[in-house]
């Protein structure tokens, strides 16, 4: 078999993701008794209280039979949550999915995609191994730059990809800010929107991207339940845009790919959120208060705004620095891959955890000034 | 990272490997290295180590067995790789040793490899699957050392650019670096249009920073081995207060090598200060110049992927080595302690050498291990010795049995372990050096 005549260029020069590995291994290869992750932006106060029961109550029966090809059930109540039609929502295999689907809808080789360098990668990867040029505009002051981006339009960009709050820094475009960007964006290209951590903010300036779409058919919106909903492990993530726009996304996903306990949790997530935002918010806020005195107090550079994370400058590489906390039983996750060598960003969880992290943190500061 | 262009050509041919067919390979490389427009020295460097590895190797090729031979211009230099199949299951003739008595010059003039090798840039041998064996050289063409280059005037200031350079920026770049007089100038910058013409076939890549109309420094970098890469620089121009250009080119350049295939980088220049920021240290390793100097190399890494984790087989030195290195670095390795049986071992072990004249440097690297290691190892230190060759490493790879069951052999012969560099080659890599200048008996 010849596989350099079967693989197209942009497949075999791409670069594959590595996972990391499972718990246990982690701790034998680093000699930790307990690993605590803050790598992945996970809630650690679990999922919505509903959720939980759904999925305690989950039977075994039902494990036989194919789920909902459409998520209909779950579709109807997030119609119902946001006041529009059932048929605006696609819902996907975590929104890494959606990202899939609507870079296959809209482009094809030749064409391109625009994002930031320093954002969340899956929107640059999708792109890059389908064939698919993916421009990528440095940000400004830590933020999306929204001239940047429409200087980078041309005839075949068909796609602007912006994530809001942005993952890793926590910087987010106002409702004007966003406004302005579509106008000048124009319609004959989509505007995607991540808003993965939506839910974390409580700015009311921020977007309501939604209604925003009455006025630009050509916007769309991701969301997820695996921030604030805490399902990460379930994947279940979704988008929304006009009836047009969907109808033509769901060409290209591929029905049956969101599982039965994933569709009933979520449907319960968002029958009983209002308490667990709110908790969740608070856990947020004191965590990342905390984070923010404790790194002051070594002299260490942050940068954070929303989102359930923090940036920490490293004063070694943050490779080395991961490592170093790794055999401490605390994993971050290193910025190199974002494009922020010398940073590692941190999610913020329950107090004890973050404790503990500042233990550690203060104890490698320590050495490594020593 | 940049893609290999299409200016690369090539010519192969396939020709039954035996003496009578020695004119035609010769004829071949000849032609070929013409025909893509290579000077006389540059065609004639080729043509001889092909017509001494050809009448060396023959005798071991199985029975009608054929060469295959591929001339690839790349620009810069011409890459030859020629290919046969073995008929001998004595391994020790692919040892550069082999059949040599170091005491005799006639003996040494027998050695094909070694002409070889002094002819061409680079030589390595490969054992691949199926007793393949495959030859690679090249032969780098022939460049005009760097002219006189103005260097930007002290005290210009202004904002600091980013730009990636083209090749005409890369070859007055090149030139400047020679002109600052900076130390660890790699060959091929000190010949700009190799620099230039690297860049153009894909080999070398880099970022320069500019102010105003001047380029004020720059970085560079190309694949050492295939999960690793080497950096060369940052070479400034310029005062730099706070380390500002220093910064922006090294986080710029990690941003960018992070997103290719690249395990991590190596930095082998003189120490830079402040490179906690950037670098792991991995260690000093100093060779004996040709003209009695010595040159420090410090060894600084850089990883590029958290998922690092292994398992070491090995004993002795070598083993202790791993595990204060593993430590004190914090990868997550697990070295196992274990004994070769040398029962279970081949007779005969075989080492690929590279010669580097111009540093009277020789790496040794394990082929496969054998029960004559240690024998082996210091056949190979008297012969090269005799070549007048003063620095020997041997590399050895964490994750290849052939290679660790070397640990006790390298001991014995008075080889220690100075370096890893982790992930560096089938699992890290450990470079060895050797302790004093006497010869083990
Ligand atoms: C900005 C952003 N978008 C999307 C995702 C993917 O989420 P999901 O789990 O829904 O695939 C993440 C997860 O880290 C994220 O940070």
């Amino acid at each position: 078999m010849n596989l350099d005549i079967l693989i197209p260029d942009y497949v075999r020069s791409f670069q594959v993701y590595t996972p990391s590995r499972p718990d246990h291994l982690l701790m034998q290869e680093y000699g930790t008794p307990l690993l605590h992750r803050l790598n992945n932006n996970e809630n650690p106060l679990g999922p919505p209280p509903a959720a939980a029961s759904v999925i305690a109550a989950f039977s075994p029966a039902r494990a036989a039979i194919y789920p909902s090809g459409d998520s209909y059930d779950l579709c109807a109540a997030l119609g119902e949550r946001f006041g529009i039609s059932p048929d605006r929502f696609l819902v996907g295999n975590g929104s890494c999915e959606v990202i899939s689907s609507v870079i296959k809808a809209f482009c094809q080789p030749g064409d391109n995609i625009i994002t930031a360098d320093k954002t969340f990668a899956v929107y640059e990867w999708v792109a890059g191994f389908s064939g698919i040029e993916a421009r990528l505009v440095p940000l400004l002051d830590y933020a999306f730059d929204p001239q940047g981006m429409l200087d980078r339009i041309d005839r075949k960009t068909k796609i602007l990809f912006v994530c809001n709050p942005n993952n890793p820094t926590g910087s987010c475009w106002t409702n004007q800010v966003l406004i302005d960007f579509l106008e000048k964006a124009g319609e004959e290209r989509i505007v995607v929107v991540d808003e993965a951590y939506r839910e974390y903010v409580e700015d009311p300036g921020f977007p309501d991207t939604i209604a925003l779409m009455d006025r630009f058919p050509n916007l769309v919106v991701f969301r997820t339940f695996s921030k604030m909903y805490a399902l990460a492990g379930l994947r279940c993530g979704y988008l929304a845009g006009t009836a047009e726009v969907v109808d033509m996304v769901r060409r290209t996903s591929v029905a049956y790919s969101v599982n039965v306990q994933a569709q009933q949790a979520a449907l319960a997530a968002l029958s009983d959120d209002a308490g667990h935002i709110a908790a969740t918010r608070a856990l947020v806020k004191e965590g990342k208060m905390f984070l923010r005195g404790v790194c002051n107090n070594l002299g260490l550079e942050t940068v954070g705004g929303e989102g359930n994370f923090l940036m920490i400058k490293t004063p070694i590489n943050d490779m080395l620095m991961y490592r170093r906390l790794m055999k401490r039983g605390m994993m971050v996750r290193t910025m190199t891959g974002f494009r922020f060598p010398g940073w590692i960003r941190v999610s913020l969880r329950e107090m004890a955890v973050m404790e503990s992290f500042a233990g550690a943190l203060e104890d490698e500061i320590r050495s490594i000034r020593k | 990272m940049k893609q290999q262009t299409t200016r690369q050509k090539s010519a192969t041919t396939r020709i039954p490997f035996d003496m009578p067919f020695l004119p035609l390979a010769m004829e071949f490389i000849d032609k070929g290295a013409r025909g893509f427009g290579y000077n006389d020295r540059e065609t004639g460097g080729l043509v001889l180590a092909m017509e001494e590895l050809f009448s060396f190797y023959v005798r071991q090729a199985a029975l009608g067995s054929a060469l295959e031979i591929e001339l690839e211009d790349q620009g810069y230099r011409l890459a030859l790789t020629i290919c046969f199949r073995t008929a001998n299951p004595d391994m020790r003739a692919f040892n550069l040793t082999w059949n040599v008595n170091p005491d005799s010059e006639e003996s040494l003039d027998m050695l094909g490899p070694m002409i070889a090798a002094r002819s061409v840039s680079s030589l390595r041998l490969d054992f691949g699957s199926d007793e393949q064996v495959a030859l690679h050289m090249t032969r780098d063409r022939d460049y005009p050392p760097a002219g006189a280059v103005a260097l930007p005037p002290s005290g210009a200031s202004g904002t600091l650019r980013l730009s990636e350079p083209s090749a005409d920026d890369l070859r007055h770049f090149a030139a400047m670096a020679v002109a600052s007089g900076a130390p660890f100038i790699p060959p091929f910058l000190l010949r700009p249009g190799m620099a230039a013409d690297m860049l153009d076939a894909g080999h070398l890549n880099a970022i320069l920073v500019t102010s105003g109309d001047w380029i004020v420094g720059g970085l560079l970098w190309r694949p050492l081995t295939d999960t690793c890469l080497e950096l060369y620089g940052p070479y400034l121009f310029s005062d730099d207060p706070d380390d500002r250009m220093l910064t922006l080119l090294l986080d710029e350049a990690t941003g960018r090598i992070s997103h290719s295939n690249c395990r991590g980088f190596l930095r082998r220049q003189g120490p830079l200060a402040g490179h906690e920021r950037f670098f792991d240290f991995l260690g000093d390793l100093e060779l004996s110049g040709i003209s009695g100097a010595t040159a420090n190399n410090t060894y600084y890494y850089r990883q590029l992927k958290e998922e690092s984790g292994g398992v070491v087989y090995c004993g002795g030195a070598l083993s202790t080595f791993l595990g204060n290195q593993y430590d004190r670095l914090c990868l997550p390795r697990q070295v196992r302690e274990t004994v070769v049986d040398h029962s279970r071992l081949r007779d005969a072990s075989v080492l690929a050498v590279e010669l580097e004249y111009a540093r009277s440097l020789a790496i040794i690297r394990p082929l496969c291990a054998g029960k004559d290691m240690a024998a082996n190892l210091t056949a190979h230190l008297n012969l090269l010795r005799g070549e007048g060759i003063d620095n020997f490493l041997v590399e050895i790879n964490t994750g290849c049995f052939e290679d660790t069951a070397f640990a006790a052999a390298l001991e014995e012969t008075g080889f220690v372990p100075r370096l890893l560099i982790p992930d560096a080659g089938r699992g890290d890599l450990v470079i060895y050096d050797h302790s004093d200048g006497t010869l083990p008996s």
